[in-house]
């Protein structure tokens, strides 16, 4: 039987969570310069949020997923304002331990509040699925691409149409310039920050009824958020979609053609940054690597 | 006439190095004032200290009488100052269109936006041409052009102008400086920074000479038209005012205009 | 001025008469202890010598971790004797730098973090994944025929500890510390193009790497036993940052304060918080965020401004980045 239909609906599948899953990083630095090193813990966080409204509420993750996903905006504005926005003008060494000690700090309260027992909500389209053809679709992963769809496009909406939407894209362009408009540009940062934690909520929400989560469970997915945009071109959307559909196609047909592929598909990301890194740094679209 | 801008003995540096050393000038309303210099004598420092990008390190900037240190750069242009800044700055990948609905983001800006594109449409006949085009593919006169609008935009009461002449051919620098004409007389005021001085003393009605960050001279336009007291100002280096009106330090002295 | 250099180079000198004596004369404790902060004071100051360039490594364990397998490999399958793996894990530390250096060009910082980063996963997913040579999730023993007593060892991880230090401080004195700092200080100016070549990156990654990795390939022998969870252990990353950011970034005495410092409040947290899994990580997390934050020139810097009663300095706020601090003893 072949599989390449299978392999192909896994990948878009897959490709939808991943897009979720990268978009809010590619956010964070395309309008604040900052990679958010904590960003697979907000994920984290967001599983966690879901899991435990499942558990002890028995709130379907569907329900809660507006609910977490205000949590995480505000959460990313505290966290923007209390410790991001001391570093903004400080050397990139700072920025960059900044967030990476808050990823490893909240990593390891996790730890120690929920232990590091694997989770998951089981609702119960987590584990149904339909034959359509020779292809199984679980509909726990077509639900999930369903939510990444909706917020990335809404996402795309808010940035192309709105008016703060049209302001974050100033800030981003030109921070100067769009303080001369007006635009207040620390609130656009912390909006930004805002935004890019919710989306992290979104895709933590998804994850758990996808994956059996963690607190561990944050660290590789940065790792692949890092890889896509890095392959997309840090800052752009477009590109953080196309990073995404190549990871989930690389992911999925390691494992499904390469024998013992599920273990190395977990190393692809790194390849693709590798590869990436050494072939063509600009990435496939959005801003040029600057040089020394 | 009351001074609508008044600089105090402005003291402005970055890192380490002064920049201006004590700098003082006012715009009085329904005026256009030119400030001049050459490269690196502090004029973008000035525009930056007015606009609020750059705080100062002592002095005053007073605006309609008010001390305005304490308000943040993008709070300035409710009060009525902006800006169209050094090199014009123009969002590159937004259209003509939407980069003047970026001007004209501020609060006090926002209820006459429909109003304002009328007014900077007409006056700059080549944006409303061009109105879907993004701005990162004009012309540099025409993102001249661009960066005023987008300033007028935002409803001033100063507007301040960063070399509008910079690279620009002759005949679009007039082009340029006709429209600013025709804004002050519809009675905005007017602070606008050059190294051109020929053309920016053809529609100023006075003028200040920046060098080694302290005003050198100043005076009327008329005045300053006596290319004397602008050589001298450069601190004895002789000046030579070449063809295009360039003020270029350090050159012998020839006759001049 | 003469007081505080006499004061450091007598605790300079202290210092190598305690690597000298501890493991000779040392209780079991004391020596454990002092094995611990020498690794971490060659980790650090490796850490240290890439971050003076203006290079963060996010994944440092990916040379310790490249260093201990090329240890243990060299002597379980090529039989080699202790001072030839500890030769191989130097070369491989070297290797990866170079490597590393070489993937990101001239790119910003934030792309060779992201490297070291991705490394670190990356290794670790690859030893996993050849068991037939790694041993895989289940680990390796050291097997060797021609096994150097523990004290050996011992002395070996003191002796890494002051060759670090030596070659940072040579590092200091030589024409590269102008290129490092002005590497760094491009960074965050971020305007030059092209003026600084290639081989001062790859000079300072495959130099620094190397003593990482020298100091796994030392803990392999001292422990015995490899998998991949322990060789690129997040712990190893962390300390690797802790300590240098703690003691004083760009400084040659900060490295070695903060890894004493590390290794005690590591301690400390493990002996009070210890049934608390992930305790002593969580304090490095925050230590690290209160470093970033309030304490910009770490241990070393508060010292310094205790002895020379300086005012406060108008550097630019977060971790110090005085250039004039890079060559302090």
């Amino acid at each position: 039987m072949d599989i390449l239909p299978q392999a192909i609906s896994d990948a878009v599948l897959l490709a939808g969570l991943y897009t979720l899953m990268a978009v809010g990083l590619s956010l964070g630095f395309g309008v604040l310069r900052i990679i958010n090193f904590a960003q697979g813990e907000m994920i984290m966080l967001g599983a966690y949020g879901a899991f435990w409204l499942f558990t002890l509420l028995g709130v379907d993750p569907l329900i809660s997923l507006p609910v977490l996903v205000i949590a995480g905006f505000a959460l990313g504005w505290v966290i923007f304002s209390g410790f991001i926005a001391k570093v903004l003008d400080a050397p990139h060494i700072n920025q960059i331990l900044l967030t990476f000690g808050l990823g490893l700090a909240i990593q390891h309260i996790a730890i120690i509040l929920w232990t590091g027992n694997a989770r998951s909500t089981q609702p119960a389209y987590a584990t149904s699925s339909s034959l359509i053809g020779d292809v199984l679709v679980v509909h726990g992963r077509l639900v999930a691409f369903a939510v990444a769809v909706v917020m990335v496009v809404a996402l795309i909406a808010w940035l192309r149409w709105s008016e703060t939407g049209l302001a974050t894209r100033a800030v981003a362009e030109n921070r100067g310039a769009a303080t001369l408009m007006g635009i207040d540009t620390r609130k656009i940062y912390a909006l930004s920050f805002g935004v890019s934690c919710a989306l992290s909520a979104a895709t933590g929400v998804v994850v758990s009824f996808i994956l059996t989560i963690t607190p561990f469970v944050g660290f590789p997915m940065l790792v692949k958020a890092i890889a896509i945009v890095i392959l997309g071109g840090l800052g752009s959307i477009t590109g953080t979609v196309i990073g995404a559909v190549v990871l989930a196609f690389g992911e999925t047909f390691a494992s499904y053609y390469i024998p013992d592929g599920s273990g190395w598909a977990e190393g692809i990301a790194f390849v693709l940054i590798i590869g990436i890194l050494i072939l063509s740094p600009r990435g496939i679209r959005g801003q040029a690597v600057e040089t020394q | 006439m009351s001074a609508l801008l008044k600089l105090e003995n402005l003291k402005v540096g970055y890192g380490q190095s002064v920049i201006l050393q004590d700098v003082s000038l006012s715009v009085n309303e329904g005026e256009i004032v030119c400030l001049l210099g050459a490269n690196g004598a502090g004029k973008t420092t000035t525009t930056r200290a007015v606009s609020g990008l750059l705080t100062p390190w002592s002095g005053e900037v007073r605006f309609a009488g008010a001390d305005i240190a304490a308000v943040p750069a993008h709070k300035r242009v409710d009060l009525g100052i902006c800006l169209a800044p050094e090199g014009r700055q123009v969002f590159p990948n937004f259209t003509v269109h939407e980069n003047l609905l970026l001007g004209s983001y501020s609060g006090a800006a926002r209820p006459h936006r429909a109003k304002k594109f009328d007014e900077v449409y007409g006056l700059f006949p080549r944006l409303a041409e061009r109105r879907s085009q993004a701005a990162g593919l004009m012309s540099g006169g025409e993102q001249q052009m661009l960066a005023i609008g987008r300033a007028l935009m935002g409803c001033p009461r100063l507007l301040v102008l960063d070399e509008p002449s910079l690279g620009l051919a002759p005949k679009i620098i007039m082009d340029v400086y006709e429209a600013v004409a025709t804004i002050a007389k519809r009675g905005l005021s007017i602070l606008f920074v050059e190294q051109n001085v020929q053309a920016a003393l053809t529609i100023a009605h006075r003028g200040y000479v920046l060098a080694n960050g302290r005003i050198a001279v100043s005076g009327t336009s008329a005045e300053l038209k006596n290319a004397a007291h602008v050589q001298e100002a450069f601190l004895g280096k002789k000046i030579s005012l070449s063809a295009t009106g360039e003020v270029k330090p350090g050159s012998v002295a020839t006759s001049t205009h | 001025m003469m007081g505080v250099r006499t004061a450091s180079a007598s605790v300079w000198a202290l210092g190598l008469a305690l690597a000298l004596l501890i493991p000779l004369f040392g209780t079991p404790m004391m020596i454990d202890v002092a094995f611990r902060i020498c690794s971490l004071v060659a980790l650090a100051v490796s850490w240290n010598l890439m971050a003076s360039a203006g290079l963060i490594s996010l994944g440092h364990s990916a040379f310790f971790g490249l260093g201990a397998y090329a240890a243990i490999l060299t002597a379980n399958l090529a039989g080699a004797p202790f001072w030839l793996t500890l030769v191989v894990s130097l070369a491989s530390g070297a290797l990866l730098g170079s490597g590393i250096a070489l993937i990101t060009g001239r790119m910003r910082g934030i792309y060779f973090a992201i490297t070291t980063l991705a490394m670190s996963e990356g290794l670790r997913v690859i030893a996993v994944m050849l068991p037939d040579l790694t041993g895989g999730a289940k680990g390796a023993y050291l097997a060797s025929k021609s096994f150097p007593g523990a004290t050996y060892i011992n002395f070996a991880m003191g002796a890494v500890a002051v060759g670090t230090c030596l070659i940072a401080w040579a590092l200091s004195r030589s024409r590269y510390h102008f290129a490092f700092r002005a590497m760094r200080a491009n960074e965050h100016a971020s305007q030059m193009l092209g003026i600084y070549p290639l081989k001062y990156r790859v000079a300072i990654t495959a130099i620094s790497g190397s003593l990482a990795s020298l100091a796994g390939g030392v803990e392999v022998w001292h422990g015995g036993y490899l998998d991949p969870a322990l060789a690129f252990d997040l712990h190893i990353t962390i300390t690797s940052q802790i300590a240098p950011i703690l003691g004083g970034l760009y400084t040659l005495s900060g490295p070695v304060l903060g890894a004493i410092a590390t290794i005690l409040l590591g301690d400390a947290t493990r002996i009070s918080l210890g049934h608390i899994q992930g305790a002593s990580l969580l304090v490095f997390g925050m230590v690290l965020v209160v470093c970033v934050l309030y304490l910009p020139q770490g241990i070393r810097g508060g010292l310094s401004d205790f002895f020379r009663r300086r005012s406060a300095n108008a550097a630019p706020s977060g971790v110090s980045t005085r250039p004039a601090d890079v060559a302090r003893p």
